[in-house]
């Protein structure tokens, strides 16, 4: 690629947006030609990924794939030929940012920078950090409300389904023999004749004693 | 309990699909049987269709698009299938991944790395027909060569028919490179579809319960 791309990079709320517009403003001024891309904003992936994002929320590898097609869609069909032409492209969210993202969820690194390798490297990257309450303050100014989605509760359960869902289980059942303590626990993992047989007698003993 | 995966693999008009679902109906009466196919996400299937009709892939989205069709299904239907114990019979695999990206030009290394967190399947039967075979069976069925079916995207210049063969021999070499290379169970799909059938079935069932017992 001949001209240069610009990543300012960081999390929702650390000004990405905001000074994206700014320094396209003072580029431009200065004259050159500038275009802006970033995370969400492709034709092709765009709408989808906004739409679909609250179902796929603990799926983060589909959801870094989705980023990761986003991101090239508008590399090859937009930066690459304009950034060819001259002009300079500014990232809103480059791949930094998604990858920050997919560490903090505990996707692989080296697969994460592997699949990433197929994306040209920003020529600047700016990281944006601030203070979190600062950042909080931001987004309730802008949003009035703070998503539960964006403030990373998904990252409270587990890598994937299977292993969130076998330790809610098997915390729920800890719970339930402890308050059942004095009841009778039944194990339905063995045959459905045998666990019938064993509740219709656990239920006759205790009728004929009541 | 750890499941398998069974995948079926070929060009298309090989038959494949017919004898992956052949096997999840025998499959069913015995195990929980869980038939998975390739670009069937519920949400990212219509993109790609979209992006199909519109022309808006490249090499590199076409395969990061596929990519994320089959995330999309791993994480919701195929991992957790597979660590329950299911027996997940996958209509296409990454192997088809593998041969339709780098046909268009990406590179191997970097798909096979693509799809690196995904199990190995259990075993992965390869029908094997040539082009014009599968050809041959598509005009039979009179329902004409789809446009992807005819690498429509690598050979804009071509009528359906030698895009057809020229794009599915690419592909069926690749395949053979694989068939060696991961061990595929190679079937000559130049017969009847019940005497693959029975070959599939005697390997599966080696598979499942020769291997318990």
């Amino acid at each position: 690629m001949e001209g240069k791309i610009i990543a300012l990079e960081g999390s929702e709320g650390s000004g990405r947006t905001y000074h994206v517009s700014s320094l396209k403003a003072y580029l431009e001024e200065q004259g050159y030609g500038v275009v802006t891309f970033g995370l969400g904003m492709s034709r092709l992936m765009g709408e989808p990924i906004s739409k679909k994002k609250r179902d796929i929320v603990f799926q983060r590898r589909t959801l870094f794939l989705a980023y990761v097609t986003d991101l090239a869609d508008q590399i090859e069909n937009e930066v690459k030929p304009m950034v060819k032409a001259g002009f300079l492209a500014i990232a809103d969210g480059y791949t930094s940012t998604l990858k920050a993202w997919g560490l903090t969820r505990g996707l692989e690194e080296d697969w994460m920078n592997y699949v990433l390798s197929a994306l040209p490297v920003a020529n600047l990257s700016l990281g944006l950090v601030s203070t979190p309450r600062e950042i909080m303050r931001r987004i309730l100014r802008k949003k009035g409300v703070l998503d539960p989605l964006s403030s990373g509760i998904d990252i409270c359960i587990n890598g994937e389904l299977f292993s969130s869902y076998e330790t809610y289980l098997n915390t729920f059942q800890d719970n339930l023999r402890k308050v059942m303590q004095d009841g009778v626990i039944v194990d339905t993992s063995r045959s459905f004749e045998v666990v019938k047989a064993e509740i219709a007698n656990l239920v006759g003993e205790r009728i004929e004693k009541a | 309990m750890k499941g398998s995966i069974i995948a079926f693999e070929g060009i298309d008009g090989s038959g494949k699909s017919s004898q992956a679902k052949l096997l999840k109906d025998w499959l069913d009466s015995r195990v929980d049987a869980y038939l998975t196919e390739w670009n069937s996400s519920d949400w990212i299937h219509e993109v790609i269709k979209e992006a199909k009709k519109k022309n808006l892939l490249t090499p590199l989205t076409f395969s990061l698009i596929h990519a994320t069709d089959f995330a999309d299904r791993y994480e919701r239907l195929i991992l957790p299938m597979y660590r329950t114990g299911f027996v997940v019979v996958s209509d296409r695999y990454y192997y088809t991944a593998y041969a339709r990206d780098s046909v268009r030009g990406v590179s191997l290394e970097w798909v096979k790395k693509l799809y690196s967190y995904a199990p190995k399947p259990d075993v992965t039967f390869f029908i094997r027909v040539t082009p014009e075979v599968a050809l041959s069976r598509l005009k039979e069925s009179k329902r004409g060569i789809k446009p992807q079916e005819a690498g429509a995207d690598v050979f804009p210049d071509l009528d359906p028919e030698e895009g057809f063969l020229k794009y599915q021999g690419m592909i069926l070499e690749i395949y053979d490179k694989l068939a060696e290379e991961e061990g595929f169970v190679v079937l000559e799909g130049n017969r009847s579809p019940r005497e693959i059938q029975m070959d599939i079935r005697r390997k599966v069932g080696e598979l499942l319960w020769k291997e318990r017992s």
